[in-house]
Parts: C-alpha cells; structure tokens; sequence
C-alpha cells in the first residue's frame, strides 16, 4: 500500500500544508529542526494508533486546539480517503471515504506502517521497556482490535500501582486495603495472561521472519528471540495456565510487593532477549547479543527486527505497510547501508528523512521533498 | 481578563466539567445578553438545588425528600436490588422499563488513581439493607451490579461480589456483549470475547 497525496492541519509545526507522495523511495531533505521527523510521524498517525513519538498532545501545533490530517491511501486496487482529527483530551475522530468509523484504530486496516528511528536503532542494546513497547506495537498492528486489551492492561497496572502507594504500612489494620488489592490481582492476573500470551504468539511469529533478514546481512550466524519472563512458565501459551502462573507468582510477591509499595511481577517486567549464534560455529550455543554482540552487530539485530516486522506485516494483512525511516542510514556503515538500501528497494513504499542526502548512496528515489520550517515543496 | 464580576463568573463557569476556558466565555457573555430574569432564574435553580435537593436516605439517589421516589413507590419489587455507581445511571435503566426493582446508588466506583477506595463508597450502607430486620419489609434475594463494564467499574463488581456472597444474596452483573443493530466486525476483540464468554443457549 501507499499513501498518495498528505494533507496536514496544525500538526506539530505545519500550519496548512500538503504534498504528493511517489511509490518507491521518497528522500525528505531539509536541515536540522525544520519538521522532517514530523512529516513521517504524520504518515505514522494515518494508521489511527498514535504517534511512535509520545502521546497526542504533543502532536497537536502549539495554540491549535487540533490537528487534522487528510491522505489518499492507494491499497491494491482500492483508493480510500483517510480522514483523521486528533483532539487530545477530548478523543480522535476519523473518517474513511467520508464515513466515520467507529473507533479510529479501524484506520489500521487500511493505512499500516512501521517507524524506524534512531531509537529503534538501540532497540537491542535499550531498555527492555523499548523491547516490550516494540512487541506490544506489533501485538496490535497484527490485529488492531488488541489495542483495547493493551490500553486495559495499562490501566489496571497504574490502578494497582496507585493502590500499593496508598496501602497503610501496618499489617492487619487495613482489611478492606487487602480486600480490595485481591480484586486487582484478579484483574492483573486476567489481562496480565491475556496480554502474555499475545506477546508471545507474535513473538513465535515474528521469530523466522527477523532471523532471514539477519542471515541476509550477517552472510551466515542466527538470530533467536526469547521472551524472558519471571513467572511465565517458558514454553507455556496457554491463558489459562499464564493466569494461575501469575497468581501464584503474585502471592509469593505479596510481602516485598507491599514493602516496595510497586507491582513487582507480571508482564510490565517480562523482556524480549535476542540471542546470536556465531557465523563461526553454527553449532555452537546461542548467547544473548545484549551482553556479547558487538555495537554494529546488535544495530544489525535491530535492523533485522523491525524489517521483520515489516515482512510479518506484509504477509499477515496481504499488503505491504509504508516503511518509514527516520535519519536510519546516516547511523550505519557501508556494507549495512547497502543492505538496508537493497531491502528498501522491495518495499511498495518507503518515506525516508536524512539531513546529508548526497551521502545516502541509494538509486532509484521517486521523489524529493524539502522541509524547511514546516513548509514543504517539491525539490527534484 | 475581564473586569470583575464578568471575569468571577467566566473563572466559576470554567471549573464546571466539560467546559474549558473558551465555552466559559460564550456562556458568560451569552448570560450577559440574556435578560435579567432568565439569569435570574439560573441563579435562583442552582441555589435551590443545593438547598432542596439531598440523598435519599435509603438508597442515595437524588431526591427532595427524605426518600426518594422508587424508594417510596410501594409498587417496585423490593427484592431485588440494583447497585449502580451515579444517580444518571438509574435513569438509564429506567429508560429500559425492564426494571421494577429497587436501586442503590454506590455514589462512585473504586479507583486507587482518584483515592476512591470501597470505604468511600456507599458499600456499608448496602450490606445494611441486606440484613434482615424487624421492619416489615420482605428480605431482598437479589442485587443486581450495575457498575460500568470498565477497569474500575469491573473492580467495583467483583469486590461486592466477594463481600456479598457470604450473606447467601443471588448477586448478578449486567451482561457484557455485542451492541444491538450493531455489526459483529466492528466488535473489538474484548468485547467480543466477553460476549463469547457470556453467550446464551438457544436449545430449549
């Protein structure tokens, strides 16, 4: 699929502007802090799950009550009209050929797209926050009706958070306090579960898809993904085993649980491990690429992943989600670049950023756009 | 800023829920324009309300007497009991006129975020209309939670649901489910699966 024509309405710092957009590579020039990043995050939003960026508000230009986004999608023989209003605070609304649809997470069915910035470039050396937020991500991309069961996670975590804050220090002076914390680690220990065995259905499935592209590139070696977990049994996908998993880990929990005031286990703490067998010794152990990989190698292992996300995507919907790339190449080194280059050819669409264009060394860009304080034109 | 009195009324108006600081304006300036007896009239309701208007001493709904009319209607069947979270809520399933039963409004629902907890709640004051007593009133076999199918309205239920069940009450939530004259495809994933979970027989 790809996004034809973009229309955008105080977002972030573009006041009224709109360009066309090609099929194949589309190079965003422009210097620094002229609203690059803003653009692709503007083709991000198109899919009505929010910015990879943070929350709504910050999309929204300064002194505008909304912003507003309009595009042309083109998806196999299809052209859809993609409306979206983004009002924090107040709820998005989107519309599709005209019609509003219930919930703007429906966009996701017809505008799709994977973000990759220099903060998916350390996806793999990061925080596992990254890592969960990147599988979580996927989680809904893949069925974007999840995006309900993430957002009830998330708040029946703060919930329970909020109520271990607040919890009377002395033991038994406080029966309703316990009382009531027994009904969250029910609710936790349900979505928890749910949430859980999600993240690793995808995982499996994200797995052979991010070890092909991580042969393609390393010339030999394999990439593993594990889920790393506490409390889940590993290997064990079943919800029903996840829960009773989960409450048994929260009653042993119980005692540093309230001396921590802090929900100490569960899926908030669980990571993503990548592990990396040596093209030297194929037979040899796999061995976690966090802790061992050099830094162009575990840049390698972040490419693979979100390329990989790109192919999931790709084969489970039919179409190709736009590929956006964020001052990615700028960071690699030739023999990576020629890789990435060479990946992005294939893809229906890709809108790409980079302050030194002459340096990208990549054939075949459809267009050119430059950004220059939030005002775009053509620039062949 | 506006002077004085023009500017106390915008910043009263801007604490109400729902309006922020651009609706407070139209509204002030609109009560501005109106004529004196329709401001008037405005400023006398919202005196009386907080004069006149209390909380039924029985069920905590809004009323202007001392109970309030379901719980005066001797019509309602009272053995059964719906816990709802706010009074807007009884007008809802009033709406529905499926139901002949008495209320109890929990005045809230429990939520650590906003430091509600279930003792801030309107819960003794239900377990008290459980119990038996001498008055000559038939014992209730029924409450029905009417909190809302969200995170804290769903913690609400299940706390009552625990603290009720020793006292040998039938206790019933609301079924969650589809949207009637609704498309299932359009159903998200978790509504979907609590209508799956909850789904009914159709075999006799």
């Amino acid at each position: 699929m790809r996004v034809a024509t973009l229309a955008l309405e105080d977002f972030r710092n573009f006041v009224r502007q709109q360009t066309g957009l090609g099929a194949g590579i589309n190079l965003i020039v422009g210097r620094n802090a002229q609203g690059k990043t803003n653009l692709l995050e503007a083709v991000h939003c198109l899919s009505g799950l929010g910015s990879p960026r943070g929350p709504d508000h910050m999309l929204v230009r300064s002194g505008a009550e909304r912003a507003v986004l309009h595009a042309d999608v083109v998806r196999g023989p299809r052209h859809v009209r993609v409306d979206l209003e983004i009002r924090p605070g107040r709820g998005n609304r989107a519309l599709l050929n005209g019609n509003p649809v219930p919930s703007p997470r429906a966009l996701a069915e017809v505008c799709s797209s994977v973000f990759f910035g220099p903060d998916e470039l350390s996806l793999v050396k990061g925080s596992p926050e990254g890592r969960r937020r990147f599988l979580d991500d996927l989680v809904v991309g893949l069925r974007p009706a999840r995006e309900t069961l993430r957002r009830e996670w998330e708040r029946i975590l703060r919930q329970r958070n909020a109520l271990l804050r607040s919890m009377p220090r002395e033991r038994g002076a406080a029966a309703t306090a316990t009382a009531t914390l027994e009904v969250w680690d029910e609710a936790l220990c349900r979505v928890g579960a749910e949430l859980t065995a999600a993240r690793l259905e995808v995982l499996a499935e994200l797995a052979p898809y991010a070890a092909k592209r991580y042969e393609a590139v390393a010339g030999g070696g394999r990439l593993e993904l594990a889920y790393a977990s506490t409390w889940a049994p590993a290997g064990e996908g079943n919800v029903a085993a996840l829960q009773s998993a989960l409450q048994s880990a929260l009653q042993e929990a119980r005692e540093r649980e309230l001396e921590r005031r802090v929900s100490l286990v569960g899926p908030q703490r669980d990571d993503v491990v990548v592990m990396l067998v040596s093209a030297g010794d194929p037979a040899g152990e796999a061995r976690d690429a966090r802790a061992y990989a050099s830094q162009g190698d575990q840049r390698t292992c972040a490419l693979a992943l979100k390329l990989g996300e790109h192919d999931l995507l790709s084969d489970a919907t039919g179409e190709q989600p736009v590929l956006l790339l964020d001052d990615v190449f700028s960071e690699l080194d030739p023999a990576r670049r020629r890789w990435l280059g060479g990946a992005v050819a294939a893809v229906d669409q890709t809108v790409l950023t980079s302050a030194e264009p002459d340096a990208l060394d990549i054939g075949g860009v459809a267009r050119v756009i430059e950004v220059r304080a939030g005002e775009l034109r053509d620039a062949q | 800023m506006f002077a004085g009195p023009l500017q106390d009324l915008i910043d009263e108006l801007s604490k109400l829920p729902g309006i922020g600081p651009k609706s407070a304006q139209r509204v002030a300036f609109h009560l501005l324009k109106a004529p004196a007896d329709d401001a008037a009239a405005l400023a006398r309701a919202i005196v009386e309300v907080k004069d006149k208007v209390r909380l039924c001493r029985t069920c905590f709904n809004v009323s202007d007497q001392e109970l309030c009319e379901y719980c005066r209607d001797p019509r309602r069947d009272a053995t059964v009991i719906c816990a709802v979270q706010e009074p807007p809520d009884i007008v809802a399933i009033e709406r529905t006129r499926e139901y002949r039963g008495l209320y109890h409004v929990l005045q809230g629902a429990i939520s650590p975020i906003e430091g509600v907890g279930p003792d801030d709640l309107r819960i003794s004051e239900l377990l008290s209309r459980l119990r038996p007593t001498a008055e000559d009133r038939p014992p209730v076999e029924e409450v029905i939670v009417a909190t809302s199918p969200n995170v804290e309205g769903d913690a609400t239920a299940l706390y009552l649901a625990r603290l009720l069940q020793p006292l040998g009450v039938k206790i019933t939530r609301l079924a969650s489910g589809l949207p009637v004259g609704g498309d299932l495809e359009y159903a998200d994933e978790v509504t979907l699966g609590r209508a799956l979970v909850g789904r009914r027989s159709l075999s006799a």
